[in-house]
């Protein structure tokens, strides 16, 4: 807890000049920084021990900042104040949330896990506002966030909480982002897909369940794969032809009936961009390009991604 | 494109033609944050009515969650958050759609994405006791076709 005062006051309160506070501060006898409005601040406990030493009762009060409760229980309710750095945070997108953002706190009642662990969008702004930025990338607040946008929705001052979450997400170091979306994203850039299935048995997994669906309710029905001037192409989740193979049909059947000209690349056919979810803007930017590359390749007109 | 509007174009133009006797069950929607939202805040322009016309060119006993559109809750998967290490986070997250899901009385949910279809289905239906039935609003529309003669 910090004490705020003026020098003049304490010169008085201490029966000395303005000029020995001003002395006692520059020394370091009084450890005291200048705060705003000609104001000095010291620690509490600071305070509490140059009355000891001289003798004097602590005068406390709404003037500098302390409550007169706080002066029994000093020692176990002494808080370390924490310094601001005053350099820019790289977090708050905007400095002026410093105001805009009254504290209502109506994003916390919006959202959904707020008060788990301390997860708390309206606490996460103020630590951003006050530059606390190494706190907030260790945190694991923005990754259990779901970025849903209901307390963005819910805001009076239109703060951009997901944008806020996606800033902090994409600082972590990538080794420590949680769960497998960052090494979805590599192994993404590397072979194509998150988890890395190489293209002959991706082409091979589709050709057999296209026919398949031939037998059961499509007769002549082919997997069209890198058909060119094809109207729609597809893009593929990559955990359906690694696990639930059988769901890639339900479209391929919608095609099939509406007579659609449709086809799915043999590479760098991914639709799941897991850069979007660990704030890496450069990955999600390639992983589009490879897309748009895909469309341009095989002259398609419609790209379908269906996420 | 998205998936709606190539769905809708389908049933519009009668390129496929729907069967509503498959599914005679009370369906509810559920509003995906990205499909909505996020994509209002970030294109200018959400997809709420298009799912629900969908889904009731499927079925007739269709039911809303609520609240629903612009303030609809998350599935408590999302961001990625079905993949993360933090499933109690998320299923705790959850329970607010799950109480959703049981007083709208659905025995089938639709899920146009598929993050929330994996919470629903493989998630909170078993945490939550729900009995429910999920699909993706692809795989309704699939299951609901009348398949053309071709051969
Ligand atoms: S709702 Fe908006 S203004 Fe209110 S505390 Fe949250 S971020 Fe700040
Ligand atoms: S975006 Fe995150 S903080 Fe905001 S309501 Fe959703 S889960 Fe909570």
């Amino acid at each position: 807890m910090m004490y705020e005062f003026k020098v003049s006051d304490l010169a008085e309160e201490f029966g000395v000049h303005r000029n020995t506070i001003r002395n006692w501060i520059n020394a370091g006898t009084l450890s005291a920084k200048e705060g705003p409005g000609r104001k000095y601040l010291m620690k509490f406990h600071d305070y509490q021990k140059l009355c000891e030493k001289f003798g004097r009762e602590p005068h406390v009060g709404p003037a500098n900042n302390v409550s007169p409760k706080a002066l029994g229980a000093l020692e176990v309710t002494d808080v370390a104040p924490m310094e601001i750095n005053g350099l820019k945070s790289q977090i708050a997108l905007d400095p002026a949330w410093a105001d805009s953002c009254m504290t209502c706190g109506t994003c916390a009642s919006a959202c959904p896990i707020s008060g788990v662990d301390g997860l708390d969008p309206r606490k996460i702004v103020r630590m951003a506002v006050l530059g606390m930025d190494e706190e907030l990338v260790a945190s694991n607040w923005p990754w259990k966030c779901t970025m849903c946008g209901k307390c963005e929705e819910s805001c009076p001052a239109n703060i951009q909480i997901i944008a806020l979450m996606r800033k902090i997400r994409g600082l972590r170091k990538r080794a420590l982002v949680p769960g497998p979306i960052h090494k979805g994203v590599s192994m993404c850039l590397e072979r194509g897909n998150n988890l890395g299935i190489p293209k002959d048995d991706f082409v091979f997994l589709c050709e057999d369940l296209g026919q398949e669906l031939a037998e059961d309710c499509c007769p002549g029905f082919k997997t069209p794969i890198d058909v060119h001037g094809a109207r729609v192409l597809v893009t593929v989740n990559s955990k359906e032809p690694f696990g639930e193979p059988d769901d890639m049909k339900w479209w391929w059947k919608i095609f099939y009936a509406a007579g659609e000209s449709f086809t799915i690349s043999s590479e760098n056919w991914e639709g799941v961009n897991w850069g979007l979810f660990s704030g890496d803007d450069e990955a999600m930017k390639t992983v589009v390009g490879r897309i748009v590359d895909n469309m341009r390749r095989l002259n398609c007109k419609v790209l379908l991604l269906p996420e | 494109m998205s998936v709606f509007d190539l769905l809708l174009e389908y049933i519009k133009e009668g390129k496929i033609q729907l069967n509503k006797e498959v599914h005679k069950m009370a369906v509810a929607y559920h509003d995906p944050c990205n499909y909505g939202r996020k994509s209002l805040k970030a294109f200018g322009q959400a997809y709420f009515e298009e799912g629900r016309e969908i889904t009731k060119a499927c079925c007739d006993d269709f039911r809303e969650l609520y609240p629903n559109r612009k303030g609809a809750y998350c599935c408590g998967a999302g961001g990625g958050a079905w993949a993360m290490p933090f499933s109690a986070e998320r299923v705790f997250y959850g329970r607010i759609k799950a109480r959703q899901i049981s007083e709208s009385g659905a025995q089938l949910v639709i899920a146009p994405c598929h993050n929330c279809r994996d919470q629903l289905m493989k998630s909170l239906n078993k945490e939550y006791d729900l009995n429910i039935e999920v699909k993706y609003i692809w795989e309704l529309v699939a299951d609901s076709l009348i398949m053309p003669n071709k051969q």
